[in-house]
């Protein structure tokens, strides 16, 4: 159905197009009271035939890692080392590197691993062993070469600032299954700010309720959970009673808004009682904890933040955002000056928390129900920046996505033979989000929202499942 | 430029296009259906007859006009208005409405107790002149402007003076400024009154969108197209009320906008170039300079050096570009404004799919096809002052929409939902108005009231209407057969907006700094959110802390990092224009009110206020609590309720929060 098309003249579409939202509104009559209470309350997908996955853990690789060192191996690439990009392989625009640029070759080996024999390059042993998991696109592009428009297009489909991220998207179409905790969960990488900054994780013109949780790092992740000084959880109960009683006695039985005023405080504190539980890692085994490279100093912060995020998909979490590096460029998979030195780091503080959580999620048998999906927001070109760098590159790049339905130990679609551009079953960030959605069961059409005269999706223009993955 | 060269430019520029004109096609002029002419908001205004009525008791209820169409529009669906609220209810919901902040008990009172047949008009009357009125309704626009302070994206650099446009918002307000005015210097400013400041302010306006600028190849024409683009869409959404930024990349889908109105638009934009005006005296710029030359030098020479650079030099030089940035002496003071410059007009084309390197067929000057006879022409030369043209059709009454969407906002700003509730969308998505009538009875009274808004107010909040109270005793019928209430059978209840909540917070507290105008202030806020910044340096937290207690229109309007209070109680993210807020209602509030900073805060300070104000009286205490949140004393069911919590010797800041949450504080009836 078309993205403008208008169907009744009722109620409902007044609170679809007036109130450019709640278009939930159809399906929350069948949990309306819920809803009413709770604007978060579980809702029930647009497909559910199609619903594998009820959870989404996006691991964001910021910064753009090469697709040519890490899971699409370029034989010829290495041949033409030093070499100008042979003409046959038509242009490409990048952010830094001249057209003189030379094409460099990778000094990573690559090894075939699992029963699929797909070939991994030697920065990811982890997740070589876990590749019958993955389904790995080689195909992925993008509109953009420059980090802060092509991670807005990544994530929320738009490549300006503004539009809802995809986590923002799944809440306000499926709501939480958690009382106690946010719907969606951004976990920042304490080195620093990416490029796009905090307007690409947040829910654009969607109602506040579908903001994102900022899950900081240090013993309290979330912003205003802990009671001041000097008042006691008893103490706070109390009050909260007092304010209950008192807005309860001012109000008339039935009055729907009010009520819901009512029960977030409930909600609220709820959070601030049970959240703690599920932030602290401290009672995972040791076992697990080694599993995720935790107590190691290379993989400390990212094993803490992977575990923790299975820990939220437990509790009924419903996105969750793992970034893996922040502040300056070369903190990122962002290797402009030296790609080794950048990307045997970077492997080293990701690769065995990224495969422990896939792990962890199978033999929990959560792995089913959980879509986690790699990627960062473009790959690296094929020529050299200096003597040992790469530039940003969108023509062409891998992202991998596990669990949730998605058959794993294949690979799709193909880069030309030296990794610039997509030429076999491309694949967009479009496409990457539709898929994301199917899993879930959400309708890319049906999951949008009336801003400014628009019916506004995530998709933008019609995505494509990636059927092969399915 | 001087008048001689700048005639030669025009000269130039007009043989360039007429060269070009000759080896490029032109895009036809269109033609527009009759029935795409006749949507309703492209049809000429009526004039309205005012609906009569017999029935003494209806010609009591019926206070002026707007009276009139509503009541007739209720009987006509069986429904009847709700009687009169009281007296607090009226003065706490005109206060809220018109200067965002609560009444104090004492203006309370003395409403309450004046007999004057006036009193009423006296209230209104008070607050139209109040200076925290365009705080209020300047904030209204500010959203409208996607107003803010910093280019957002990656840097989002702070821009020097933008604030001044936030200043000359509010005092335009305050001082009733006509709307047709208040138009023309926003697109025009520049043009009308070069040397007036307040005019390159306003102008402003062209240069308030968020702004990407890219490290490396610069693609100069891409990025000219995103400039361009943001000023046409927002003619669009802020002035005409329909969904123009949809024809960017084709014909519009359901409205009569053709991909080549949206580029005829854009062409009075094509001479439009960003200009920072200096304020500072000659002499300050001159120390300045001096003060600037080591560190300007370096950075020239360090930008040579950059260029074709890569990998670890290139970082080397970034790092050297940014320290020696870093040595620049603060910003002197200047206007965030724009100025044509006709040596650099940008050839408007039609873009195949919005793309800056897929032009089409090439666009003169014109304003929206539908509202004009077939065939008019387009401007084959941009005349001297292009936006004071594109103004002049916006402002001409026979415009059918400017005066209709301005009108519909102060409906909507002041009743929550707007004669036609999708303010920026009048076209065939939108929705359609639930009064036309009153709406072109309104508009019609914009312009013969000479487009002036507090005439407007008065109207309205003196009508039988505006004083409806919330609960209706045909409630449960009407909420069955109109639940959004756009019949206007009672008064639609609404909870205060991020602005007014904070600000309130401050205010009942005793807190509230009143102080009007100059730089934003920045405040500070968990650590953890500024790491989140790209520059973390960016957030230097204004030193003197009685700043802090500023009303929320004077606070930094950065794009990249908003204050959680703000965003949690859906104040708009200040990227796109936003004509309608969300209020949504979730748990991170509650937090935010019980836990947050400022939260906590003004607890203790409230509790200290009215502990001070009740001198050991507890039952005074309790009073005055509800009075100064709520505007009422308390039930006595909240007297028990409140008595039995101190009773048990409950911490008073406890208390003072409790009261602080209450429903009757956040809502305004």
């Amino acid at each position: 159905m078309s993205e403008h098309i208008r169907w009744t003249r009722n109620r409902r579409e007044f609170l679809t197009h007036a109130f450019c939202g709640f278009g939930s509104l159809a399906f929350a009559q069948m949990t309306a009271q819920a809803a009413a209470k709770n604007p978060l309350a579980p809702k029930p997908p647009h497909m559910p035939d199609k619903a594998k996955a009820k959870s989404v853990i996006f691991l964001f690789q910021a910064g753009g890692p090469s697709h040519m060192e890490t899971f699409d191996p370029k034989p010829l690439l290495n041949q033409l080392n030093g070499q100008p990009r042979p003409a046959e392989f038509g242009e490409a625009k990048y952010q830094f590197v001249s057209k003189t640029a030379k094409l460099l070759g990778t000094k990573r080996t690559f090894k075939r691993y699992g029963k699929s024999g797909i070939e991994v390059s030697d920065l990811f042993p982890h997740q070589g062993s876990i590749v019958d998991d993955l389904a790995i696109i080689r195909s992925c592009h993008g509109d953009m070469v420059v980090h802060s428009a092509a991670q807005y297009q990544l994530m929320t489909g738009r490549i300006l600032p503004g539009f809802p991220n995809m986590g923002s998207w799944v809440a306000y179409g499926l709501g939480t299954e958690s009382e106690s905790l946010p719907a969606y969960c951004v976990l920042p990488d304490p080195k620093g700010a990416l490029e796009a900054g905090q307007p690409m994780y947040t829910q654009g013109f969607l109602p506040a309720v579908y903001q994102p949780t900022m899950l900081r790092a240090g013993a309290r992740p979330v912003l205003n959970l802990d009671l001041p000084e000097g008042i006691s959880t008893p103490q706070r109960r109390r009050t909260l009673d007092l304010l209950r009683n008192l807005n309860e006695a001012e109000m008339k039985p039935g009055d729907a808004e009010l009520e819901a005023r009512i029960s977030a405080y409930d909600l609220a504190f709820k959070m601030q009682t049970e959240a703690p539980e599920a932030f602290d890692i401290s009672k995972e085994t040791d076992a697990m904890r080694e599993l995720y490279g935790i107590g190691k100093k290379e993989t400390d912060d990212y094993g803490r933040r992977c575990l923790l995020a299975r820990r939220l998909v437990e509790r009924g979490v419903r996105f969750i955002t793992v970034v893996a590096g922040g502040g300056p460029g070369n903190m990122q998979w962002d290797a402009h000056s030296n790609i080794e030195e950048n990307h045997i780091r970077m492997a080293g503080h990701t690769d065995q928390p990224v495969a422990a959580l896939i792990k962890d999620l199978k033999q929990r048998g959560l792995l089913d129900s959980t879509l986690v999906v790699w990627g960062g927001e473009f790959g690296r070109s094929p020529e050299s920046e200096g003597t040992q760098g790469r530039d940003h590159h969108n023509l062409g790049f891998s992202m991998w996505m596990a669990g949730g339905g998605i058959k794993g130990g294949q690979v799709v679609g193909a880069t030309d033979a030296i990794g610039l551009r997509a030429i076999e079953k491309p694949y967009h960030f479009r496409d990457i989000h539709t898929t994301i959605l199917n899993q879930l069961g959400l309708q890319q059409d049906a999951l949008s929202y009336l801003h400014l005269g628009r019916r506004e999706r995530l998709t933008e223009v019609h995505g494509q499942v990636i059927s092969e993955i399915v | 430029m001087n008048m001689c060269s700048h005639r030669l430019a025009a000269l130039l520029s007009a043989i360039l296009v007429f060269h070009l004109a000759a080896e490029e096609t032109i895009a036809p002029l269109g033609t527009y259906t009759a029935i795409e002419r006749r949507h309703w908001a492209f049809q000429k205004r009526a004039t309205p007859d005012i609906p009569t009525f017999t029935d003494p008791a209806d010609n009591e209820w019926i206070k002026n006009p707007v009276d009139a169409f509503v009541l007739a529009r209720l009987k006509k669906a069986g429904l009847s208005p709700a009687p009169e609220a009281d007296r607090r209810t009226l003065i706490r919901r005109a206060t809220f409405t018109l200067i965002g902040l609560p009444p104090t008990p004492e203006e309370i009172e003395a409403f309450v107790k004046d007999t004057a047949p006036n009193a009423w008009e006296k209230v209104v009357d008070r607050l139209l002149a109040s200076p925290h009125y365009g705080e209020r309704w300047g904030q209204h626009w500010l959203d409208v402007v996607r107003f803010a302070e910093s280019d957002g994206f990656e840097y989002d650099t702070h821009r020097n003076g933008a604030w001044r446009f936030r200043d000359y918002a509010i005092q335009s307000f305050n001082e009733d400024k006509p709307y047709d005015k208040f138009l023309m210097e926003q697109l025009a400013g520049d043009e009308i009154a070069p040397k007036a400041e307040p005019m390159r302010v306003a102008a402003g306006l062209q240069r308030m969108g968020p702004l990407r600028k890219n490290a490396g190849n610069q693609e100069v024409a891409s990025s000219r197209n995103e400039v361009l683009t943001e000023m046409t869409n927002v003619v669009g959404a802020a002035f005409l009320g329909v969904t123009l930024g949809c024809a960017r990349c084709h014909d519009h889908k359901f409205d009569p906008i053709r991909q080549a109105d949206y580029y005829r638009i854009q062409s009075y934009f094509s001479a439009t170039h960003e200009k920072d005006i200096p304020l500072a005296s000659e002499a300050e710029q001159a120390a300045w300079q001096a003060k600037a030359k080591s560190a300007q030098d370096e950075i020239k020479a360090l930008r040579a050096e950059l260029r074709g650079k890569v990998g670890d030099e290139r970082l080397e030089l970034e790092k050297k570009l940014e320290a020696a940035n870093d040595r620049l002496p603060a910003q002197l003071p200047a206007l965030y404004s724009v100025e044509n410059d006709f040596a650099k007009v940008s050839p408007i084309h039609l873009l195949n799919r919005g793309e800056y390197n897929q032009p089409k067929e090439k666009v003169g000057a014109r304003p929206l096809g539908v509202l004009l006879p077939d065939g008019t022409p387009e401007r084959t030369t941009l005349p001297e002052n292009p936006r004071t043209k594109l103004a002049e059709w916006l402002i001409d009454p026979d415009n059918p929409l400017t005066s209709r969407v301005i009108a519909n906002r102060i409906w909507h700003w002041q009743f929550g939902r707007g004669l036609v509730a999708t303010p920026n969308d009048f076209g065939k998505m939108g929705l359609r108005p639930s009064h036309p009538e009153l709406l072109d009875y309104l508009a019609n009274q914009v312009i013969a009231g000479g487009w002036r808004m507090k005439p407007m107010h008065k109207l309205l909040l003196t009508s039988s209407t505006w004083r409806q109270s919330f609960e209706s005793p045909i409630s449960a019928k009407a909420e069955a057969e109109d639940p959004e209430n756009k019949l206007l059978w009672h008064w639609s209840r609404r909870r205060l907006e991020a602005e007014e909540l904070r600000d309130s917070l401050l205010a009942v507290a005793g807190k509230l700094n009143p102080k009007a105008g100059g730089p934003s202030v920045i405040v500070p806020v968990d650590p953890e959110l500024v790491n989140f910044l790209y520059k973390p340096s960016q957030w230097a937290i204004t030193p003197d802390a009685t700043e802090h207690d500023r009303r929320s229109v004077y606070l930094m309007a950065k794009r990249n990092l908003r204050l959680p209070m703000m965003e949690t109680f859906d104040a708009p993210d200040l990227q796109i224009s936003c004509a309608r807020r969300e209020s949504s209602t979730h748990a991170p509030q509650a937090l935010e009110l019980t836990n947050g900073d400022l939260a906590s805060r003004m607890a203790n300070a409230f509790a200290a206020r009215i502990q001070a104000e009740s001198k050991g009286d507890r039952n005074k205490l309790v009073e005055r609590a509800w009075l100064l949140t709520t505007g009422r004393p308390p039930s006595a069911k909240e007297r028990t309720l409140a008595a039995q919590y101190l009773n048990e010797g409950q911490p008073l800041r406890e208390f003072a929060l409790a009261v602080l949450n209450l429903n009757a504080f956040l809502y305004v009836d």
